[in-house]
C-alpha cells in the first residue's frame, strides 16, 4: 500500500512512516500544504492521512483539491482538534474517516486497513490469518472452519489483533480502540484483559493456535511467528 | 418592586412624615393670629369706651344691655394687671363647640373711681379650626398623592427609558457578540452605559482570548502528546527487557491520563464559553440507550444488575454532543465506582434522569464531589473532571443535578426543568411543617 502522510509535526510524521514501513507500506510524507500538492500531482496514492492545521494552508482546502482533482485515493484526516464542525466538514468534503491526536499507531493502522479493505480490495470483507478468518461485514470469526460464538467486542478485539499482528498493543490502544469516547471514566485494563481471556479460550476451544501474547508490563501481542 | 413605585413610595412616605408637622405649624400660626386680632381689636374698643366714660358719658349709654359691651364700677382697688384676656370653650349656646368666648377685660382708673370694662366676641373654635386643617390637608394629601402616582408614572417612561433599552440589551448580552449601549442625557445613565460598555467589551475580547488560548492550548498540547505516545509505541517494539516494559507502560499510563486530562479541560473551557448552544430538541432517550449500549460489555463484566425505565419520546434542548457526554459520565460512574455484582438503576422521564448505584459510601460531602478534580479515592485513576463535565453541562443546558447518597445506593439527578427558587423556598417550608409538627 502506499500512502502520502499530509502532517506538520515531523516528529509524528516520522512516527506514522516508521510504524507503516514495518507493515511493508510505502509511506511517503509531506510537511505543508504546497508539497502536499505537488506530491499528489506527480505521483497516485492508495490513502492520504490528512492534518487539518497545516503551517501554509488547511487540510480541508486540500481535500477539496483531492476531490476536484478526482484523485482516487482513500482520504484519513488526522486532527489536533476534536471539534465537531470539523469532523463533519471532513466527512462531508469526502474523507473516509477521521481521527483524533493523539492517536495510537496501531488505531491508525486498523483505520487505514479498514478504508483499504473498503476502497481498494473492492469491498472484499475478509480478512484471514492461517487458520482465522473475519468476515467484517457479517462480524463472522471461523477457526478452522468453526465459527466463533464471540461478541461483537470480542470480535473488534480479534479484528485489530489481527490487522496489527507481531505488534505490541497497549492496553490504553486497545481501550480506546474497544470504546472510543466511552472510556474515560473507567479502570479499562481489567476490561481489556476479560476480554482478551474470554477470546483465548473461545479460539483454544475450536482449537486455534494461541496467537495471543502477552507482554508483560505493557499490554498484548497476535504473534504471527508463534506455532 | 419598580423603581417607579419605590420612588412614590417614598415620596408619600416623606409627605405623610411632613404633613402633620406642618398642620401642626399651620393651626398654631392660625389660632394665635386669629386670638391676637381679635384681643387687638377689643382692647382698642375697651380704650375707646373708657375714653367716653371719661368723657362723661352714662355707663348705660355707652354699653346698653344686648351689646358685647360690660361696664363694671369696681368697689376693690385696680388690680395689678390692667388687662386680661379670657378664652371660654364649650359654650351652652354653641352645642357643636364650633366657636369660643375671647374675652378682654381692661381695668381703668376714671376720675378716681376704678372701673372694670369688657368687651367680648365670638371667635372660631381650637377644635374648629383643627377640623378644618384636617380636611384640608387631608384632601391635600390624598391629591398630591394621586397626582404623584400618575405623573411619576408618566414621566419615568421618559426618564427611564435609557435605563430600560441598557437592561434589555444586558439581558440579551451573550459573550460571543459585542453590544452597543446607546447615550443617555441623564448623568448617572451615562455613567452606567459607558461602564458596561467598558466592561462588556472586556468580557467579548476575554472570551476572544479565552477562546483562542484553549483552542491552541489543546492543539500545542495534542501534538507533542501525539509525539509521545506514538515513540512510546514504537519504542515499546522493539527489544527490551521486561524492566523497560514496566517503565514503558508507565509512561502510556501517564501519557494517556495527561491527553485525558487535556481533553476534559478543553471541553469545560468550551462549555463555559458556550460553543455548545442548541435551538434544537433531540430524542434524548435514544441517546440514552446508545450509551448504555456501549457499556454493555462491561456491565457484564463486573456482573452489574441494570434496571431500566426509559420513557419513549423524550425531547430535550441539548447539543448531541453534550447529551452523549452527560450520559457517558454517569453511566461510567455508575459503573466505575460499583461494585461486583452491583446494581444500577436507570430512570429516563421528561422530567428527570435519576442514575442510581450500589457502590462504597463516599468519603466526602457528595456535592464537594461536582469540584474539579475532586474525587472519592485521591489516589484512584480516574481524572476527577466527569461530575464536573456533568455539572457545567446541566448549567449550561439550565439544567439542575444533584448527588446524594441514600440506602447505601450513590443517587446522581438531574433535573430538566428545575423550579424556580421560590417554588423551592415554598417547598422547603412544607417540607418543614410536618417535620416541626
Amino acid at each position: 500500500m502506499k500512502v502520502l502522510a499530509v502532517e506538520d509535526s515531523r516528529e509524528i510524521a516520522v512516527s506514522i512512516r516508521d510504524f507503516l514501513s514495518r507493515e511493508g507500506y510505502i509511506c511517503e510524507l509531506a510537511y505543508g500544504f504546497e508539497e502536499a500538492r505537488e506530491k499528489l500531482a506527480l505521483f497516485t496514492y492508495d490513502c492520504i492521512l490528512l492534518d487539518i492545521m497545516l503551517p501554509d494552508g488547511n487540510g480541508l482546502e486540500l481535500l477539496k483539491f483531492i476531490k476536484k482533482e478526482q484523485i482516487q485515493s482513500s482520504v484519513l484526516i488526522l486532527s489536533a482538534k476534536d471539534a465537531l464542525d470539523d469532523k463533519i466538514s471532513g466527512l462531508e468534503g469526502g474523507a473516509d474517516d477521521y481521527i483524533t491526536k493523539p492517536f495510537h499507531l496501531p488505531e491508525l493502522h486498523a483505520r487505514l486497513r479498514a478504508i483499504y479493505r473498503r476502497n481498494r480490495l473492492a469491498g472484499s470483507n475478509m480478512v484471514s490469518f492461517n487458520e482465522i478468518t473475519l468476515n467484517t461485514d457479517t462480524l463472522e470469526a471461523t477457526v478452522n472452519d468453526i465459527v466463533l460464538d464471540i461478541t461483537r467486542k470480542e470480535f473488534e478485539l480479534l479484528l485489530y489483533l489481527v490487522v496489527n499482528k507481531n505488534r505490541v498493543l497497549s492496553r490504553q490502544s486497545i481501550a480506546a480502540h474497544l470504546w472510543g469516547d466511552y472510556t474515560d471514566n473507567l479502570a479499562n485494563f481489567d476490561f481489556v484483559y476479560q476480554h482478551i481471556k474470554n477470546l483465548r479460550k473461545k479460539i483454544s476451544a475450536a482449537n486455534g493456535a494461541d496467537y495471543i501474547a502477552t507482554v508483560y508490563g505493557l499490554g498484548y501481542k497476535f504473534n504471527a511467528t508463534s506455532a | 418592586m419598580k423603581l417607579v413605585d419605590k420612588f412614590s413610595l417614598w415620596f408619600i412616605g416623606v409627605m405623610i412624615f411632613i404633613t402633620p408637622i406642618t398642620a401642626y405649624i399651620c393651626y398654631y400660626n392660625l389660632e394665635k393670629n386669629i386670638n391676637k386680632a381679635e384681643i387687638t381689636h377689643l382692647k382698642e374698643l375697651n380704650v375707646r369706651m373708657a375714653d367716653r366714660l371719661s368723657r362723661g358719658e352714662a355707663v348705660n349709654a355707652i354699653a346698653p344691655k344686648g351689646t358685647n359691651l360690660e361696664v363694671v364700677k369696681l368697689a376693690t382697688a385696680l388690680p395689678q394687671n390692667r388687662v386680661q384676656v379670657q378664652k371660654t370653650d364649650n359654650l351652652e349656646e354653641d352645642s357643636k363647640g364650633m366657636l369660643s368666648l375671647l374675652t378682654v377685660h381692661s381695668y381703668f382708673d376714671i376720675k378716681g373711681q376704678p372701673y372694670r370694662i369688657s368687651s367680648y366676641n365670638y371667635i372660631p373654635s381650637a377644635k374648629q379650626i383643627y377640623s378644618v386643617i384636617l380636611d384640608t390637608v387631608f384632601w391635600k394629601l390624598l391629591l398630591i398623592i394621586f397626582c404623584v402616582a400618575i405623573t411619576i408614572r408618566l414621566v419615568s417612561q421618559r426618564i427611564l427609558h435609557s435605563l430600560r433599552t441598557t437592561i434589555k440589551i444586558i439581558q440579551g448580552f451573550n459573550v460571543k457578540n459585542r453590544v452597543q449601549f446607546s447615550s443617555s442625557g441623564t448623568r448617572e445613565f451615562k455613567e452606567l452605559n459607558s461602564f458596561l460598555q467598558k466592561m462588556t467589551d472586556k468580557a467579548v475580547d476575554e472570551y476572544c482570548a479565552i477562546k483562542e488560548f484553549s483552542e491552541n492550548a489543546s492543539h500545542e498540547l495534542q501534538t507533542p502528546l501525539a509525539v509521545l505516545r506514538n515513540k512510546v509505541e514504537l519504542l515499546s517494539e522493539t527489544a527490551i527487557e521486561e524492566e523497560q516494559a514496566l517503565l514503558l507502560g508507565d509512561m502510556q499510563n501517564a501519557i494517556e491520563k495527561l491527553s485525558k486530562i487535556n481533553r476534559s479541560l478543553t471541553l469545560l473551557a468550551k462549555l463555559e464559553n458556550n460553543e455548545y448552544t442548541v435551538s434544537e430538541q433531540i430524542k434524548f432517550c435514544k441517546i440514552a440507550k446508545d450509551v448504555l449500549a456501549a457499556y454493555e460489555d462491561r456491565i457484564e463484566m463486573k456482573n452489574i444488575s441494570v434496571r431500566t425505565e426509559i420513557d419513549k419520546g423524550i425531547l430535550l434542548k441539548i447539543h448531541p454532543v453534550m447529551a452523549d457526554m452527560l450520559m457517558n459520565n454517569l453511566l461510567g460512574n455508575a459503573i466505575r465506582h460499583n461494585v461486583q455484582d452491583g446494581s444500577i438503576e436507570l430512570t429516563l422521564t421528561q422530567k428527570q434522569l435519576t442514575v442510581k448505584n450500589t457502590g462504597l459510601p463516599p468519603v466526602m460531602p457528595t456535592e464537594e464531589l461536582f469540584q474539579r478534580f475532586k474525587k472519592s479515592n485521591q489516589c484512584s485513576e480516574s481524572v476527577g473532571l466527569g461530575l464536573s463535565i456533568v455539572k457545567q453541562i446541566c448549567e449550561v443546558s439550565g439544567f439542575s443535578v444533584s448527588y446524594q447518597y441514600r440506602n447505601q445506593q450513590h443517587i446522581l439527578q438531574v433535573d430538566f426543568q428545575p423550579r424556580t427558587r421560590e417554588e423551592v423556598k415554598l417547598n422547603r417550608q412544607d417540607n418543614r411543617t410536618p417535620a416541626l409538627a
